[in-house]
């Protein structure tokens, strides 16, 4: 992205009241910016960065390395007081953490990936995608954001079999189930049965629906191939449902079903796209960008690299004020949103002696729910010969029996336009408890279909596998890291998620439609406009640009 | 991107210059024949598609304007992506204006296609008396760094429909795609949404 030097110098921001301030331009506060704009609300939305989209942004691969490497951090706060406010300074806590990059073993590729760094939008939230008929894209339309957007289907989805020989498709169509050699006669009844079932399923009995879906899937007898592809790699669970112990999120019967509803209906919902899943050229970095478009055309202020350094509170009530930027500018507002990483340092360190800082105490403490492990490789080649753009779902227990979660996997090619022609990113993620079961499992989970080079040694890559019909690609670069999960609080200033684990939006659109609805009450999210924009278009509606 | 078949191209065009330069003045008249004397800055609508017949095709343009993210100098990549056209809007009673274009046209250059057809505008052409940047000075400009020069008024709609004919003409008819197009989502229900199989 453009450097931290800003040809542009700019006037101090007018006006300096404002119904919301929202800091930073993840994901969930572009669908904030974007909604309460809709519905007449004035807003300010700045971010530190040089770039949109912070937590669920693209980079290019120098961007990408020095935001790993060296998060940043908060200049100075201006430290000039206020007469009739207390001055709280912020503090900024990078989200990532234990973060290993391996660069090039070669001098020639060093040299390829320096000179290509701005070919490459790299998701800084992935493995991302969207299911052709899930809440984003019926909101991505409903706001009007997917007119800035182009899509292409994601070729196929895979599950990783140990067993079964590596990747195994998904099948999603009942032709693709009814073909597959490895299933015996009475096992694709069973599944006839099964689909027949669930898709009338009012003859579905109220305690089959609230039991949980894999004592479902067992009790219509489906085997443990078809068991496993229905739980992890169609109704994209975590956690293995088959061990209660360990199992912190155990899938209901009614929730399965509709998650293969929702599977189903994405399945050739657009003409485009064969599979379930959709992918956003540039990478999943345009769609904060697509939401912060549509507030600007709304009349949201737009201000990047201005950092917040301080909280103003009235002195006497505690109440929120307003935000100190780094240009020193105060400005005021109802209310605020901080993304994640900006937090109140607890305790705080200069407390006007009379003022009431229990209230702020509330704001330095975090709702951790948990932790995802991230890794990026790149390649020279895909891990499926013909196919540029796939995902795969390692299902608990694939890998090696201790492996309690689920690893989801993505591979994006060039045609996508997020890195250089003949080059592909993979993205790796998995819920872990700690940084070093979370790189456990990416490293056995990369392992299992690329070759990553042996550490010390640049010379030893293995290349005879002769008898293999798909060689594994070998890394070219590789990247890991800890995000931890924070959940959004919604208060007297509030903050956002940071990305979850999910290889959709799903979760984070219904908290991001939660919290506005607890901020604003009486106003509808994305109210159905006449028309999706001002656009004059008198031919068609649809601007299908397809060729 | 411009992308063609049956001789239609499709070409997106961006519209860069300073805050109240008259971009959105521009846009109107081209594609609605209206001009507003005091035109607020820009709210409300941000994209506009107009269609031209130039002498071997049609070409459809789609219009984008900056939404006002140019105020802070915040304009995404997305703005800059696939553009195969931009007009960079000064207006001619302010030298700021122009010195401002110059760096629009660098930031362009940067993030931009470089086979984009650029165009230089310098606006308010009709306000004469108030002139403080001579056609001359823009040109030798716009000559230097391979844009192409018109002095346009938004209010007499002199020289508008003619800056985007002759941005037409120049696009590249047979532009290899830099980028493989995708697909834009049209609102088409899902199926049966609750019809719960994954095999259908």
């Amino acid at each position: 992205m453009t450097e931290s030097q800003d040809p542009f110098s700019y006037p101090p921001i007018d006006p300096v009241n404002f119904d919301l301030i929202i800091v930073g331009t993840g994901l969930s506060e572009s669908i904030i910016a974007a909604a309460s704009s809709a519905v007449g609300k004035t807003v300010l939305h700045l971010d530190p960065n040089p770039f949109y989209g912070s937590h669920s942004a693209s980079l290019s691969l120098h961007d990408l390395t020095s935001y790993l490497i060296s998060p940043p951090s908060l200049p100075p706060a201006a430290t000039f007081s206020d007469s009739d406010h207390a001055v709280i300074d912020l503090v900024r806590q990078p989200l990532c953490s234990h973060a290993e990059i391996v660069p090039c073993a070669s001098a020639e590729e060093t040299e390829f990936f320096r000179e290509n760094s701005r070919k490459f939008n790299i998701d800084l939230g992935g493995p991302r995608a969207l299911f052709s008929a899930d809440k984003t894209i019926n909101l991505l339309m409903k706001s009007g954001a997917a007119q800035y957007l182009e899509f292409k289907g994601i070729d196929k989805s895979f599950v990783y079999e140990a067993s079964g020989g590596g990747l195994v498709n998904v099948p999603d169509s009942r032709a693709a189930i009814f073909k597959d050699e490895k299933l015996l006669l009475t096992e694709k009844t069973r599944l006839m049965r099964f689909f027949n079932l669930v898709k009338q399923h009012e003859n579905i009995s109220e305690e089959d629906m609230e039991s949980p879906f894999v004592s479902f899937l067992e009790k219509m007898k489906l085997p443990p191939k078809i068991k496993s592809i229905l739980l992890y790699a169609i109704a994209m669970v975590d956690y293995d449902q088959d061990n209660n112990e360990v199992c912190k999120d155990l899938l209901k019967t009614k929730d399965g079903i509709d998650r293969l509803a929702q599977y189903s209906s994405s399945v050739g919902r657009f003409p485009n796209a064969p599979g379930a899943l959709l992918y956003p050229i540039y990478g999943e970095g345009e769609l904060p960008q697509a939401f912060c478009r549509r507030a600007a055309v709304k009349g949201c202020i737009y201000v990047l690299r201005m950092p917040v350094t301080s909280l103003l509170m009235d002195k006497v009530t505690a109440l929120y004020k307003g935000v100190r930027l780094a240009s020193g500018q105060d400005l005021y507002s109802h209310q605020l949103i901080l993304d994640p990483s900006f937090t109140i340092p607890s305790p705080l360190s200069l407390p006007p002696s009379e003022f009431p800082s229990e209230r702020l105490q509330i704001l330095s403490q975090r709702d951790i729910k948990g932790m995802v492990a991230r890794g990026i490789c790149i390649t020279r080649s895909s891990i499926k010969a013909d196919v540029s753009n796939c995902s795969v779902v390692y299902p608990p227990r694939s890998l090696y029996p201790e492996q309690l979660t689920s690893i989801k996997a993505l591979q994006i090619g060039s045609n996508l336009a997020v890195c250089p022609a003949g080059t592909f990113i993979l993205y790796f993620s998995a819920l872990c408890n700690d940084a070093d079961e979370g790189k456990k499992l990416l490293k056995a989970a990369m392992n299992a279909i690329l070759t990553l080079p042996v550490s010390g040694s640049s010379e030893s890559i293995p290349i005879a596998q002769s008898d293999s019909e798909d060689i594994k690609p070998i890394v070219l670069w590789s990247a890991f890291y800890i995000q931890n999960l924070i959940m959004s609080k919604f208060d007297f200033i509030s903050s956002t998620s940071t990305p979850d684990g999910n290889l959709n939006y799903d979760d984070l659109l219904d908290s991001t439609e939660k919290f506005f609805g607890q901020m604003y009450p009486n106003e509808e999210f994305f109210p159905k406009a006449t028309s999706p924009e001002d656009t004059v278009d008198e031919d068609d509606n649809g601007l299908t640009l397809e060729s | 991107m411009a992308t063609i078949g049956h001789n239609n191209l499709n070409a997106k065009l961006v519209l860069l210059g300073d805050m109240g330069a008259g971009k959105s003045s521009l846009v109107l008249r081209f594609v609605k024949g209206q001009f507003l004397e005091f035109q607020e800055s820009t709210i409300g609508a941000a994209f506009f598609s107009q269609t031209l017949a130039v002498n071997d095709a049609t070409v459809k343009f789609e219009i984008w304007d900056t939404a006002g993210q140019e105020r802070y100098h915040s304009l995404a990549p997305m703005y800059y992506r696939g553009a195969a056209a931009a007009i960079i809007v000064y207006d001619i009673t302010s030298s700021d204006s122009f010195t401002r274009a110059k760096k629009w046209v660098q930031e362009l250059q940067k993030q931009g296609n470089p086979n984009m057809v650029m165009a230089l505008a310098g606006n308010k052409a009709d306000l004469e008396d108030k002139r403080k940047v001579t056609a001359e000075e823009a040109r030798v400009y716009a000559e230097e760094n391979g844009l192409f020069f018109m002095e346009t008024s938004a209010k007499t709609a002199a020289n508008v429909n003619d800056i985007f004919y002759e941005i037409a003409k120049r696009l590249p008819r047979a532009q290899p795609a830099q980028n493989p197009p995708g697909m834009v989502l049209v609102d088409r229900p899902a199926e049966g949404a609750r019809a719960a199989s994954c095999c259908s």
